[in-house]
């Protein structure tokens, strides 16, 4: 479904942001993301959504009709259309705050909405009904009318969580989907998306080891901006520390029942 | 510690220093002028009669001067709305973070143009075009507002949360649609505050404007003072001055109102 080969992204003053990313997520994946903070990340997925542009490199996605998209020379029109099969829930979120929650949910699918119609009559019923469903998917319907600065941290992670639903993608990339989560809620977004993944595919960022390990299908790590991990999503605790640098080797790592991991690195936004 | 610096007595030499210079350049620019303190606070007494002449109101003239009014008032409604439409589309012209340079730089210059011209020069030309009457006034009046609407709404929406923004982006939305969803709703609220404290502005300016081209309250209280009728002045006088508290009241009651129902606190 997506093939990211040798992506780079040095900045103007030399600085490798990113150096030689290669990976690919196939259907029916559900691949987590971990790195330390500042690893690039973020950045990888907004070179994959064509938000950044790589220095070199290619991002080839294939959507559902079978044809396969290079997004990295694609013009600002063909993206629109390649984008409509992706759904994105941002880090920063990136809520529109002065519109109500379904109305940001609704967002979620201008790609498949002709301009024109956008400015004359805006969304139809139907779509208000489809984004009211994808709100219960995250027991959010109840704020449906709130204007979105109005909500909680998780409340509009949430709502950017069913924005990404709402728009039945083929397709998802999840920024940090869960960070600002309580627990219970964290392990319900993880199932709902373990559940998206058996149809379409995910690749989301996590910091949580142990919810990876356990919901996850594989995990690459990205450090420095290189791929230093690739496969199975229960990563060993000398992996982990490795992966995470030098701090965190005088932190304990214990497993339990010889299984999951505790959750040893703390979420960073 | 440049933030603890600001609070030691350096501060206060600053002030008191640049009291004694702006004094000192006051003196001196009465000076250049002539301005004669002591003749002026004379002729402001000796002439006391003048005053009483005005209180003596012609109230016969009330019903005229609420008519000429509401022409000065209609003529600010009407050139508010009209600045507000055009203004919005030069400031999305004129944005940084939606338009193109050669887009930009144009619609950035002539707003700049524009507020660099006194709002009297612009009457004129429109009457020279026009002839004297409620169009040139209203004209004059529009592109007066649109200069500094459109800046405002031009800075405004450059202010605008770039991650709402690249939100509506990734999700395919086109350039359109990502002002129709991330900006107008951003930036609708101070765009209507705006337009209403810009439509009390404009009651007060049709006045003199309104004057210039010969149409409402101000043609007739120039009117009034050039037959030297000071109970028509008078009447004139206070019309307006209702008028404009009025309409004063109104603004600030309307933007009251679309604060707490535009939910920005
Ligand atoms: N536009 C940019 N200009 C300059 N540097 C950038 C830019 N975008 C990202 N970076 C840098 O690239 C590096 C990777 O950023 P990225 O956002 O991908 O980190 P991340 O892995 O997502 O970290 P986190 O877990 O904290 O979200 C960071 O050092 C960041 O400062
Ligand atoms: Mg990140």
């Amino acid at each position: 479904m997506l093939r990211v080969q040798d992506l780079c992204k040095t900045l103007p003053n030399g600085r490798k942001l990113l150096n030689g990313i290669s990976f690919s997520v196939e259907k029916g994946e559900f691949v987590g993301l971990l790195g330390p903070s500042g690893a690039g990340k973020s950045l990888t997925l907004r070179c994959v959504l064509g938000l950044t542009s790589a220095t070199s490199g290619s991002v080839d996605f294939e959507s559902p009709d079978g044809n396969t998209h290079s997004i990295c020379d694609l013009r600002q029109n063909q993206l629109r259309r390649v984008r409509c099969h992706i759904g994105v829930i941002f880090q920063g979120l990136n809520l529109v705050q002065q519109l109500t929650v379904l109305e940001n949910v609704m967002i979620g699918k201008l790609g498949c909405i002709h301009p024109l119609r956008s400015w004359l009559y805006g969304f139809t019923d139907r779509e208000a009904r489809e984004a009211f469903e994808a709100l219960k998917e995250v027991n959010m319907e109840s704020f449906a009318e709130r204007r979105a600065y109005s909500l909680s941290g998780g409340e509009m992670q949430r709502v950017a969580i069913a924005r990404a639903t709402f728009q039945k993608p083929s397709f998802y990339l999840a920024d940090e989907p869960v960070s600002n989560l309580d627990p219970k809620n964290a392990k319900a977004i993880m199932k709902i998306l373990a559940q998206l993944a058996k149809k379409t595919s995910v690749l989301g960022v996590f910091h949580q080891p142990d919810l990876i390990a356990k919901y996850c299908t594989r995990v690459i790590a990205i450090k420095g901006g290189e791929v230093v991990y690739n496969g199975d999503p229960k990563i060993s605790p000398r992996k982990l520390a490795d992966i995470y640098g030098d701090e965190l080797q005088e932190l304990e790592i214990s497993q339990q029942n010889g299984q999951e991991l505790k959750q040893m690195v703390p979420a960073t936004g | 510690m440049s933030v603890l610096s600001e609070y030691s007595p350096k501060r206060y030499l600053k002030v008191s220093l640049f009291l004694t210079v702006m004094a000192i350049a006051v003196y001196f620019a009465m000076k250049a002028c002539r301005v004669d303190l002591a003749s002026m606070f004379e002729s402001l007494f000796t002439n006391g009669d003048v005053y009483l002449r005005f209180i003596d109101l012609d109230w016969s003239t009330l019903w005229h001067m609420v008519k000429a009014a509401a022409v000065t008032v209609l003529l600010a409604a009407l050139a508010t709305p009209l600045a507000a439409c055009l203004s919005i589309i030069v400031a999305i012209a004129g944005a940084r973070n939606i338009s193109k340079p050669w887009f930009r730089l144009p619609a950035r210059i002539s707003l700049g143009l524009e507020r660099a011209l006194p709002d009297t020069v612009v009457l004129f030309v429109f009457i020279a075009a026009f002839g004297l009457g409620v169009f040139p006034a209203v004209f004059a009046l529009a592109l007066g507002s649109l200069g500094m609407l459109g800046k405002l709404w031009a800075d405004g929406i450059e202010e605008v949360d770039d991650k709402s923004l690249e939100a509506i982006r990734a999700n395919g939305g086109s350039l359109w649609q990502s002002i129709r969803y991330g900006i107008i709703p951003q930036v609708m609220p101070a765009i209507i505050s705006n337009s209403i404290f810009r439509f009390e502005v404009n009651v007060r300016a049709a006045t003199v404007l309104g004057g210039l081209a010969g149409v409402g309250i101000g043609y007739e209280l120039s009117r009034a003072y050039s037959l030297l009728e000071y109970g028509r002045m008078g009447m004139a006088i206070l019309v307006i001055v209702v008028v404009v508290h009025l309409c004063e009241r109104f603004s600030g009651f309307a933007r009251g109102k679309l604060l707490i129902s535009g939910g920005l606190e």
